[in-house]
């Protein structure tokens, strides 16, 4: 059965949206975040107006409905990601996920020579902990090269470059390119050397339905804003063994058992991870956010949705004169990015004019630097498809994108 | 200087022009024309950290000066051609103005010419860091 995308596209009420310049809104930019349904939104206007109050913290009727939302939240967002509440830590973005995997686990268990391993697509946010770990404990980081003729990682480099690592690092999916990584091999690579494997999944998780302890990894990140959730809240789901070695992060309120003036005795599991007030709003509206995604969304018609409209695009912006298209948006495993440049009409440019015709992409370098640079070029124009859009508002776009070239190059 | 908006009759003319395009697009088409006719660019090889206008969502650079009649000089450079054609259409009001004026310089011509649409707030936030670095030049050319 196809995906029902009129069904889907009448519970986001952004999606009625006219711009200002009386065009209607076309949302193209979902890898930087997507739009979310109203059942999400009401979940979490609900929360405030009924039942908000600081979790964990007081035993009146208020404080124990709040807390009993956020941790039947935990227990709903780990069962649909495949793994139980005790391996699931609340972080606030995916970022701050990847954070946590330097800061809480390669820092108690690295030191000097140790080989952190991750790759040249990476977002920033899978490079610069590294980068900030290895000036502090003097740890060696290892780049695997992006194969920028097939525009997949070099899996041959990589097997070199994991002879002897620690820690593997590796993005689920690229923001730049849609790639997606074999992170099956990969994650097979890192096993036969004892090291530990950490995926960002962020780019993934709204494409793919992530079963964690299948897939062999020690630590994968999500983020819910990309996945109809709310902005400012994500997960780090981490593998028993590996959580058995981590340590605290972040430290202050909520993670402890015990405070004296001397020192401190930290909670366990998740909980050690975990300080301030909990992102309440926010873990009941992805919590709503995943029941909705079960209900109206069967990920394997949603791949093939995205993927048949962005290849579609890609293929026909080939063909509009002085437009590059980075990658092979065309391949089946691919997610529905579709990067791209003029030869003349200058990226930011490319974004206001397509922007004059309602049409939501994303322009400049993605945080994804490194990437940019293997590529050749310091920005590209970004589109990207989920569920809800069409192949009308595609051929809109690569008809608004002819009319631009045809008028300002 | 032109009528009682304060604007000298070039940048009226400009406003005018603006004002009759049908529509965003060509009023884009219009910045686009500034960009290539601005009076005083600022190469590429002039950019540097000093002159860099931040808060731009693209790069742009604004460096002033005082021509041998003591009139003020507003170059400007951006890789943007839209952020280009706004800095032409500044230099113009300002070109040649004693460095007093350019102080206190009133940019509503900008609105006036229906750009509101375009300089979402992002954007006139960048376009009016530009107006500060050209103002602020301006009073340390005093």
């Amino acid at each position: 059965m196809a995906l029902d995308v009129e069904s889907i596209r009448s519970q986001f009420p952004i999606l009625q949206r006219t711009l200002p310049n009386g065009k209607k809104l076309v949302y193209f930019d979902n890898a930087a975040t997507s739009q979310k349904p109203l059942a999400v939104i009401d979940a979490m206007s609900d929360f405030y107006k009924n039942y908000h109050a600081n979790a964990h913290r007081a035993n009146h009727t208020l404080a124990d409905e709040s807390t009993a939302a956020l941790e039947g939240a935990r227990d709903r967002i780990s069962k649909f990601f495949g793994t139980s509440e005790s391996q699931m830590i609340y972080t606030g973005s995916a970022t701050e996920a990847m954070n946590l995997v330097a800061y809480g686990w390669a820092r108690y268990n690295l030191s000097e020579g140790d080989v952190v391993v991750t790759t040249e697509m990476e977002h920033h946010a899978n490079i610069v902990p590294w980068q900030e770990l290895s000036k502090e404990r003097g740890i060696e980081l290892r780049y695997v090269p992006v194969d920028t003729e097939k525009f997949t990682l070099d899996y041959d480099a990589m097997e070199v470059a994991v002879e002897g690592a620690s820690l593997v690092c590796v993005g689920h999916v690229s923001n730049v390119l849609g790639v997606r990584n074999d992170i099956e091999r990969v994650i097979q690579m890192a096993r036969s050397q004892g090291a530990r494997i950490a995926i960002d999944s962020a780019q993934g998780a709204p494409h793919e339905k992530i079963k964690f302890d299948d897939l062999g990894a020690d630590f994968l990140s999500v983020a819910a804003h990309k996945m109809a959730g709310p902005t400012g809240i994500g997960c780090l789901l981490v593998s028993e063994e590996a959580l058995s070695e981590m340590g605290p992060f972040l430290t202050g309120g909520s993670i402890v058992k015990r405070v004296s003036l001397e020192d401190t005795l930290f909670q366990e599991g998740y909980a050690m991870f975990e300080t301030g007030t909990p992102r309440m709003a926010e873990a009941i509206g992805w919590r709503v956010a995943v029941d909705w995604l079960e209900e109206n969304v069967d990920f394997e018609e949603a791949h093939e949705h995205v993927q048949r409209i962005a290849s579609w695009m890609a293929s026909r912006m080939r063909e509009i004169p002085g437009i590059t298209v980075f990658g092979y948006p065309e391949r089946e495993e691919s997610i529905g990015v579709v990067s791209f440049l003029h030869d003349t009409i200058q990226a930011q440019d490319l974004g206001y004019l397509l922007d004059a015709g309602g049409f939501a992409v994303r322009t400049g370098h993605h945080c994804a630097q490194p990437l940019m640079e293997a590529m050749g070029v310091g920005s590209t124009n970004r589109a990207s498809v989920w569920i809800y859009n069409t192949m009308e508002e595609a051929e809109a776009f690569v008809s608004h994108l002819e009319s631009i070239v045809s008028r300002f190059s | 200087m032109g009528d009682e908006s304060g604007w000298s009759e070039e940048i009226q003319i400009i406003v005018d022009r603006f004002q009759s395009c049908f529509d965003t697009m060509e009023r884009y088409e219009l910045l686009f024309e500034y960009a290539n006719m601005h009076p005083s660019v600022l190469s590429m090889e002039e950019w540097d950290d000093e002159n860099m206008v931040h808060g731009c969502q693209s790069r742009a650079h604004v460096e002033c000066l005082l021509d041998g009649d003591g009139g003020f000089i507003a170059k400007g450079g951006a890789d943007a051609q839209i952020v280009q054609g706004l800095m032409a259409i500044t230099a113009i009001a300002v070109n040649g103005l004693p460095p007093e004026e350019v102080a206190c310089h009133d940019p509503s011509y900008v609105e006036e010419m229906g750009l509101s649409q375009i300089l979402t707030p992002s954007r006139a936030n960048g376009f009016m860091n530009m107006v500060k670095k050209v103002k602020d030049e301006a009073s340390s050319l005093m």
